[in-house]
């Protein structure tokens, strides 16, 4: 008690002048409070990825061996799962980037109500967190072949989603799944910067004459462009590493590549770690193929910030 | 890894008293009382190189200086295991330590070899795995042998003594009444128009031993019992299902069987069973073991070669295989190993027979060695996306 009645008379004295003269430090206590980061960095992003590279030249007896990282590119399942995988997580990522933005922008600058916005950000905060089991249980039991919505549709309109032979177990039906927790991402991350956009500028733009369409081409959207691509790679990563709500969605049904990875380490059935440390690795080479794309355009497309 | 030390330091008391219990002989009548009683265990600690069974007596009085059973992958709600460990436990005294419950039979395994060298808490003594798991077991030299009493009842197992089967169950048709009006009777049926986009698994082919066995089961029916073109037929049989709309790709579970999703589901009749009560009539199901193609699927036993409490483990599969862990089995469903012994010497209670379906339903039941258990396995999970899904 002591302690923190010290701390708490100490605090206002006055006029502390909030601003001081930058001090000489040395960079090691510039760094130190950095270093819980690193530590993170280190115990759960690098060392997870050595682990799945060394493991990834690993036989099942424990030998090294290249046939993993060959498999990849041979084995029409592997090559099939990557580009499933790829193709579902450019899909919903672009989906949730563009039906997001939107519906950030219908909320913040729409001219709607401001209760709908606090509405909006707080399903969004939800909705952006709900998946595994639960959210693709969510969907079978709405509109899976006995689910609430499909039956409803049945018997009030005589509707069979079916008819047309589509399938909610499917490559679009899982999409849909994704976008659940996809766009809701987009919103929470898009409205703050479209908060950043000063009415100012759109102002100074009519000002000089400039149409709604200069205005966005122009000044808005070069100006969003890097949280745009930010968020769209990070929707494309959320994607392409979901594993539980596709697993309990549809099993194996559709070949994705964390699937095949979970067959490959924790099943009953096959067991071939090294195999899925490869598959792993290529995960995290194409990730790492994105991130470098994104630096290098986000460079480009900020430069005139600066 | 303060854990492990754990083990190894009562290790030492243990030897610790026993040495003091030995010197001091004569000089206290109270020590005296415990000395001699001490060291004679030490002195008898039953041999466990010949792998022949030890009388009870002897081994309960070892289990009980260890005092503790690391078992592994033993859900509560699987084959009745919970009674299972509460009986032992109540009966012998001994404490048991309970890894992961959920594990696979591959993570058992490696639960065995990376404790190899630790007599700590994560070391599991007993394993129970599906029978395919042996052979990769036997080959790594993870199993110790012991021959329980009663091994010559024991229908399947390892000549050696190495593993054996404790219980095993028959692939059923788990249905969903208020969904589903005829329930199908063999696997011919779940081709029929009427059950489109109602069929489905318990777990997905790649991942899980259950659903291989529902491939190869089909197949095995299909093929008039031609065990060698079985696992082709199977593919071929569950290509036509998927063809006709009738394979429904969720992985069914009591959710999706009760919310009607999954209305006909294969699995385990043990575990279709324990749905059933768990249910409770919410909805009503319907058990079918089909009428050709029936295969059961045994469970092994084993005892870790490493492990810190090798009387205990003994003790543990004594007790499991012994007629009252056997009927424990049962009232969770799952038909024991030695249950046409018992049967002929009048020892499974009839009520419990009573609640599983008719015993001519199991006559068929096919059995597959380790290696035509593997050998299906792989044809089945190496071909199942191509054959099936057309990919």
């Amino acid at each position: 008690m002591s302690i923190t009645n010290e701390k708490l008379t100490a605090q206002p004295k006055g006029d502390v002048p909030m601003a001081r003269p930058p001090t000489k430090r040395s960079p090691v206590i510039n760094w130190l409070p950095l270093a819980p980061f690193f530590l993170f960095a280190a115990m759960f992003l690098f060392l997870p990825s050595i682990s799945i590279f060394i493991g990834s030249f690993k036989s099942v007896d424990g030998g090294f061996t290249f046939d993993n990282i060959i498999a990849l590119f041979t084995v029409k399942d592997f090559i099939n799962a990557y580009r499933t995988s790829l193709m579902i997580s450019a899909i919903t990522a672009l989906g949730g980037a563009v039906f997001g933005f939107l519906l950030a922008y219908a909320v913040v600058l729409g001219g709607l109500p401001k209760g709908l916005r606090t509405f909006m950000t707080t399903f969004s905060g939800v909705a952006s967190n709900f998946a595994g089991v639960p959210l693709a249980f969510a969907f079978i039991a709405t509109m899976g072949n006995n689910g609430l919505v499909t039956r409803w549709l049945e018997s009030a309109f005589g509707f069979d989603i079916h008819a047309g032979g589509f399938t909610i177990y499917s490559v679009t039906g899982l999409s849909i799944v994704y976008m659940y927790f996809q766009f809701p991402l987009m919103v929470l991350i898009m409205a703050p910067a479209l908060d950043g956009l000063r009415r100012e500028w759109s102002e100074a733009c009519a000002n000089l004459g400039g149409t709604s369409w200069h205005y966005w081409r122009y000044i808005a959207f070069p100006i969003l462009i890097p949280s745009l691509l930010g968020t769209t790679i990070l929707l494309f990563g959320n994607a392409f590493g979901a594993y539980a709500t596709a697993y309990a969605f549809s099993g194996s049904f559709i070949n994705l590549v964390p699937i095949l990875i979970g067959a490959q380490m924790q099943g009953d059935v096959l067991f071939n770690p090294g195999l899925g440390n490869a598959l792993a690795l290529g995960m995290v080479f194409i990730m790492s193929i994105s991130m470098i794309g994104y630096v290098s355009l986000q460079r480009r497309a900020a430069r005139w910030l600066q | 890894m303060s854990s492990n030390m754990q083990d190894p330091s009562k290790k030492v008391t243990r030897r610790d008293f026993l040495k003091f219990g030995a010197t001091v002989v004569g000089t206290s009548a109270l020590l005296a009382a415990c000395g001699p009683q001490a060291t004679e265990v030490a002195a008898n600690l039953p041999d466990l190189t010949s792998g022949n069974s030890i009388p009870l007596d002897d081994l309960i009085a070892a289990a009980k200086t260890e005092g503790e059973l690391t078992t592994i992958a033993l859900p509560h709600d699987w084959a009745n295991y919970g009674e299972m460990i509460e009986t032992f436990k109540a009966k012998y005294g001994i404490k048991v330590n309970e890894l992961d419950p959920n594990a696979g039979s591959a993570d058992e395994l490696a639960a065995i070899e990376a404790n190899k060298d630790s007599m700590g808490p994560q070391a599991p003594d007993v394993v129970d795995v599906g029978v395919g798991h042996t052979a990769n077991a036997m080959s790594k030299g993870l199993f110790a042998k012991y021959k329980v009493a009663g091994w010559d009842s024991i229908e399947m197992k390892d000549p050696d003594g190495y593993w054996w089967a404790e219980y095993y169950g028959a692939l059923c048709f788990e249905v969903s009444k208020p969904a589903i009006e005829n329930s199908p009777q063999d696997w011919d049926d779940l081709l029929k128009p009427e059950y489109k986009g109602k069929v489905a698994m318990a777990g997905d082919v790649l991942k899980s031993n259950q659903s291989v066995m529902t491939v190869y089961a089909a197949g095995l029916s299909r093929a008039g019992g031609d065990k060698t073109k079985a696992a082709e037929a199977g593919l071929q049989f569950w290509k036509e299902v998927n063809d006709a709309g009738n394979f429904i790709p969720v992985i069914a579970d009591q959710g999706t069987i009760a919310q009607g999703e999954t209305p006909i589901v294969m699995e385990w009749d043990y575990l279709a069973l324990a749905n059933r009560d768990s249910l409770a009539g919410n909805p009503e199901t319907d058990i079918v073991i089909p009428k050709t193609g029936v295969i059961a699927g045994p469970y092994a036993g084993g005892i870790s070669a490493y492990a810190p409490h090798p009387y205990a483990a003994r003790l543990w599969w004594e007790f499991v295989m012994s007629d009252e862990g056997q009927n424990i089995y049962l009232k969770g469903y799952a038909h024991p190993i030695r249950f046409n012994d018992m049967a002929k010497r009048g020892v499974v209670p009839a009520d419990l027979a009573a609640k599983l379906p008719p015993a001519e339903a199991y006559a068929n039941a096919v059995f597959l060695s380790v290696d035509e258990l593997q050998a299906a396995t792989t044809y089945i999970t190496e071909n199942w996306r191509s054959v099936v899904f057309g990919e």
